[in-house]
């Protein structure tokens, strides 16, 4: 795990802020003392740069800074951030002041980097960004396009802070808009300007905020603010990169809250699969609260407001918010009927705001800006922005934050890059197990994102995860994965649900096995429609989503498997086999190579041959022929 | 109180703030299937067969009856196909689970049920929750739904034979599809669940009669949380009739004593 | 004092010494008794002992006065509790959408084959146990492969036959 460096910022004598009027000083204090030409070593620390090792990198450059000698040079900070989003180029370093973009960088390589370019300011291309097919260099950060392209609004911090030093965070303006709040606004003023702001609810439902806090305003009794992170989607971080690399965005939404609703008790359930986001949190709440920034009489003006981290113990039916509460109060995540909104009764029967992560994280500049300047982003009926997750068959895989409005054809090739190994786009899921296959650009030239058209399209915005699927994509084998994922995540109370689950997979392993028979399809749907219409909660009434886009959208794949008993994608082992094609192929032998069963034999330059005996259809053949000679049959 | 007008199957009727569908339709005489409910115990809609539909603005949406509250005017639809045949679809999994219910028999007779489309599951129980719910109403210390998902089951902790267990009967009486039982065996009072001992209570032995009892709980009496009236108090060496009939005796003994009338007190009487 | 582990039959049954001095530590100092922190309380109990023991369990209901069954209830209910004790180490295949997609499936098939359990299970001389985890939010290096807190990134077949070829030597 990393440890918090040495500030960036000298402490300053303060051990407390003890009015509004001294956070702007303490910023302004921290900021007379900060060098924008200081040298930066940022290196990205979030959970999917330190599987690939950037927590060494950290190490080495510390070691390797240590052991030089400067000769009266000031020596750089090494600087670890949360997840800066280009997941698919990390480990990734950012060298300022220059804003010098290095991406995949090992611990072999930091020993170069300090010599060559710290030392000399001499560049190392290899370690450079190149766009896909390109040889052009892109040196610095903000002109490479996957973040160019970007409109980073709530992720405009990451990246730039150390999330475990509240200074970084202080001076780049975090708990300027609660100060603001607590000085001039009333309560009503506060959900007057987030009702203006028509943010709606990143979660995936898209309530609209300003009404869910007008309402638990207007009730009686003692009021809740809590945090929904439980982000169950699979494919979905951007939670936990927000959490991991800006917590006090989070945590200044949810204290904004408290004060406008009328509540002093904040919690925030994070799900046990995130270590290093509550590890995170831990620090930022203790050092917010050291600083007075949260906790008892806030900024000295009496406002107090506690959270308390509280995690999950992996059930993705509590990112539900009637489970969730359930979970906080130790019991099992069982949802409850939601005839009484839990803005009425919630946690412990009383009132409860649940918001989500991302929804809370944009208060601070909606506070700051104004709610008309939040919706000059996005459209009319989905203001603002959105963070998504875009992962799957596609080059640059990590987090996009793009305005409502943005068609899914450019965040695919525009921001994403495009499909690699030159295949063809065949849909995008949007909305995790809840959500449905939009098939663009073949059966739907294109769609803009927003939470109607997405629903329209038989989808939903969900928490933000959107899988780029190719034509090596078996769309029942998705909706057979999905429905299995719920089969086991259901809590299993309703009969709907359960029942129509088990079923549901009953079928879909059926047809993925080459036992598809005529009616299943229209089983499914009948099925598929009882579950969404009769479940207990939000988890039984979207569960048939997956199915019922597939079969809306992909029938002909149905029809494939069950008539035909073939698999065209080449994904169900049973429904295919691949063999070589005699014209195309070169007898390079790479598929030999890679055959892990050596089940492929050939001579050099002679058409090579596969032993369907052997093949265990792991795909590696078909994957690396670069002349597509490998068939799907 | 404020009062609703509700359409009612179409026809006007008015509702109390916050009653339930279901006691409405019941005050009517309109019948709703139902399953997991129970007049004993608070709803927990899990079933779903009371589903109905209602319009409070402009869309129809499905509720189930046992635990909606009205608080608009709506109108309220209980029979629609759609409603129809979701309920066929409910008693047509249940039964593939577990056969054996009188109450779906019937259901699935008047709803023109498939009962071979899906496969056996072979369970005996349909997840209705009534037994955990019922144990929760009076000591909450022996069933509860473990698991989740496909897993989700009846179960004691550990899987093994509860101490805690009063030996009650409440599960047993409430169970719909009867697969709770209930022995007195030497002593023991065993509650058999998914064929397997799920607790045993030792029996205290009526000291007048030598009969070995327990408590029984009414259920009714659980509704209004009276069932603690029925536990034989911890000391008791007596079983209920006994008791009772000692004290008719000595209530007798002093109308009767007049007359020279009364049997004698502590006779031993066969069962 | 001392309790034993589990009643199952699958495994070699393992003596447990359990520390009721730190179970005290962390139901009534850490948490202060509360019930609504009781899942946290049998995280930090798992975290001691890799798994729950039925008398840690036993223990926890007295003290904080919850149902033994209500307990077992939330035991069983979330994924991340085990009521059998656990390998020495554990292994996670990452079961999220971009790693399915990249063949998560087939390397839990594999590993299942090769040492001869099911996902959730322990092999039966407690050296390994297998589990499926639902997306821990690395998706740019699918398949992800967790080994005791370790991340392997881009995890293939080979990974895993170097790392089950030590486990068999050791």
């Amino acid at each position: 795990m990393i440890e918090a460096t040495q500030t960036a910022i000298s402490h300053p004598e303060v051990a407390k802020i003890t009015s509004p009027s001294g956070v702007e000083l303490f910023r302004k204090e921290l900021q007379s003392r900060l060098d924008p030409n200081a040298p930066l070593i940022i290196v990205c620390c979030g959970t999917g740069c330190q599987a690939a090792g950037s927590a060494e990198v950290v190490d080495k450059f510390k070691q390797m800074l240590s052991g030089t000698d400067w000769n009266g040079k000031v020596i750089p900070l090494v600087k670890p951030t949360g997840c800066h989003g280009f997941c698919s180029r990390g480990p990734l370093v950012i060298i300022e002041p220059q804003d010098l973009f290095y991406q995949q960088v090992t611990v072999d390589d930091v020993e170069e980097i300090v010599n060559k370019t710290i030392l000399n300011n001499e560049v190392i291309k290899k370690l450079q960004y190149k766009p896909a097919n390109s040889k052009e260099v892109i040196p610095k950060a903000s002109d490479i396009p996957y973040y160019a392209k970007q409109t980073r609004l709530v992720l405009k911090n990451i990246g730039k802070v150390d999330p475990t030093e509240i200074n970084d965070s202080i001076v780049r303006g975090s708990y300027s808009a609660l100060a603001s709040v607590l000085t001039r606004m009333s309560p009503q003023q506060v959900i007057d300007e987030v009702a203006n702001s028509k943010l709606r609810g990143r979660g995936g439902a898209g309530f609209p905020t300003g009404l869910k806090w007008e309402s638990c305003a207007r009730q009686e009794g003692t009021r809740y603010v809590i945090c929904n992170a439980d982000e169950g989607d699979p494919g979905a971080f951007m939670d936990r990169s927000l959490l991991e690399g800006d917590p006090h965005s989070v945590l200044e939404g949810m204290a904004i809250c408290a004060y406008a609703v009328g509540s002093n008790r904040g919690y925030m359930y994070v799900r046990a699969e995130y270590p290093l986001a509550v590890k995170t949190l831990h620090t930022a709440i203790d050092q917010a609260e050291a600083l007075g920034l949260l906790g008892e009489n806030i900024m000295g003006t009496g406002f107090d407001f506690k959270v308390t981290i509280s995690t999950g113990a992996g059930a993705f039916i509590c990112g539900e918010s009637s489970a969730l509460m359930a979970s906080l109060e130790g019991k099992v995540g069982r949802p409850r009927p939601k005839y009484i909104r839990s803005v009425e009764k919630g946690f412990r029967d009383s009132p409860s705001n649940l918001n989500n992560v991302e929804t809370y994280a944009n208060i601070p500049d909606i506070i700051t800006n104004g709610g008309e300047w939040y919706r000059s982003f996005g459209t009319e009926r989905s203001s603002g922005t959105k963070v998504f997750a875009l992962t799957g068959n596609v080059y640059n895989i990590g987090l996009v934050e793009v305005p409502m409005g943005i068609s899914l054809m450019e965040i695919v090739f525009g921001i994403g890059g495009g499909i690699p190994n030159k295949r063809a786009l065949k849909g995008v899921q949007t909305g995790g197990p809840s959500g449905g296959c939009i098939p663009i650009p073949h059966k739907i030239p294109d769609i803009n994102v927003g939470y109607g058209k997405l629903a329209e399209a038989g989808s939903i915005m969900g928490s933000g995860g959107m899988i780029v699927m190719d034509e090596d994509t078996c769309m029942i084998e998705v909706s057979r994965y999905f429905v299995n994922f719920l089969v086991e995540e259901s809590c299993g109370q309703c009969t709907p649900c359960r029942e129509g689950l088990i079923r549901m997979r009953e079928i879909l392993n059926r047809i993925t096995q080459g036992e598809g028979r005529e009616g299943d399809v229209e089983l499914l749907t009948e099925i598929g429609n009882f579950t969404n219409n009769f479940s207990l909660c939000g988890l039984g009434t979207s569960a048939a989503n997956p199915v019922l886009s597939t079969i809306r959208y992909f029938r002909e794949e149905y029809d494939a498997h069950i008539r035909d008993k073939k698999c065209p994608s080449g994904v169900c082992k049973p429904l295919f086999h691949y063999d070589i094609d005699a014209e195309t192929c070169t007898g390079c032998g790479l598929c030999k190579i890679k055959c892990p069963v050596k089940a492929i034999t050939g001579e050099k330059k002679k058409t090579h041959v596969i032993e369907q005996a052997l093949c265990i259809k792991c795909m590696e053949c078909y994957k690396n022929c670069k002349f597509r000679s490998v068939k799907i049959m | 109180m404020k009062v609703l007008n509700i359409i009612l199957n179409g026809k006007a009727v008015t509702a109390e703030m916050g009653q339930t569908i279901l006691e409405l339709a019941r005050e009517h005489d309109v019948f709703i299937p139902t399953l997991c409910d129970s007049p004993a115990l608070e709803a927990a809609a899990m079933c779903r067969l009371c589903t109905v539909q209602v319009i409070e603005g402009k869309w129809p949406k499905y509720v189930t009856a046992c635990n909606f509250p009205l608080r608009r005017d709506a109108e309220v639809v209980t029979d629609s196909p759609e409603v129809r045949h979701g309920r066929k679809l409910i008693i047509e999994l249940l039964m593939a689970r577990c056969p054996t219910s009188p109450e779906l028999q019937r259901l699935s007779v008047d709803y023109g049920c498939d009962l071979e489309r899906f496969t056996p599951l072979n369970d005996d129980c349909v997840i209705c929750g009534l037994c955990t719910r019922a144990c929760e109403a009076v000591t909450g210390r022996t069933l509860s739904l473990a698991g989740r998902g496909v897993a989700i089951h009846v179960d004691t902790a550990f899987q093994k034979a509860s101490t805690f267990c009063i030996g009650c009967g409440a599960c047993v009486q409430i169970c719909p599809v009867q697969k709770i039982k209930m022995e007195d065996v030497d002593g023991e009072r065993r509650i058999i669940l998914h064929g397997k001992i799920a607790s045993r209570v030792k029996l205290p032995q009526c000291t007048s009669c030598g009969k070995y009892f327990g408590p029984v709980i009414d259920l009714k009496q659980v509704m209004e949380r009276m069932g603690e009236h029925l536990i034989p108090p911890p000391n008791a060496t007596v079983c209920p009739e006994c008791s009772r009939r000692n004290l008719a005796i000595k209530l007798g003994k002093r109308y009767f004593e007049q007359y020279g009338v009364f049997e004698e007190e502590g006779q031993a009487n066969a069962g | 004092m001392s309790g034993t582990a589990c009643a199952c039959q699958e495994i070699e049954c393992v003596e447990i010494e359990i520390d009721y001095s730190l179970l005290d530590k962390i139901i009534r100092d850490d948490y202060g008794g509360n019930r609504e922190a009781m899942i946290m309380m049998m995280q930090a109990i798992q975290r001691l002992y890799r798994f729950l023991p039925e008398d840690a369990v036993k223990y926890l209901s007295q003290v904080i006065e919850v149902p033994l069954t209500k307990i077992y209830e939330v035991a069983t209910f979330y994924a991340s509790f085990s009521l059998e004790p656990k390998g020495k180490y554990i292994l996670s295949v990452c079961t999220g959408t971009a790693c399915h997609l990249r063949g998560s499936g087939g390397m839990v098939e594999h590993i299942s084959k090769r040492m001869g359990i099911a996902p959730g299970k322990t092999t039966s001389d407690l050296k390994l146990t297998l589990e499926t985890v639902n997306c821990v939010g690395a998706c740019a290096v699918a398949p992800v492969v967790v080994i005791d807190e370790k991340y392997y990134p881009k995890a293939n077949i080979a990974t895993l036959n170097d790392f089950m070829d030590r486990l068999n030597a050791e």
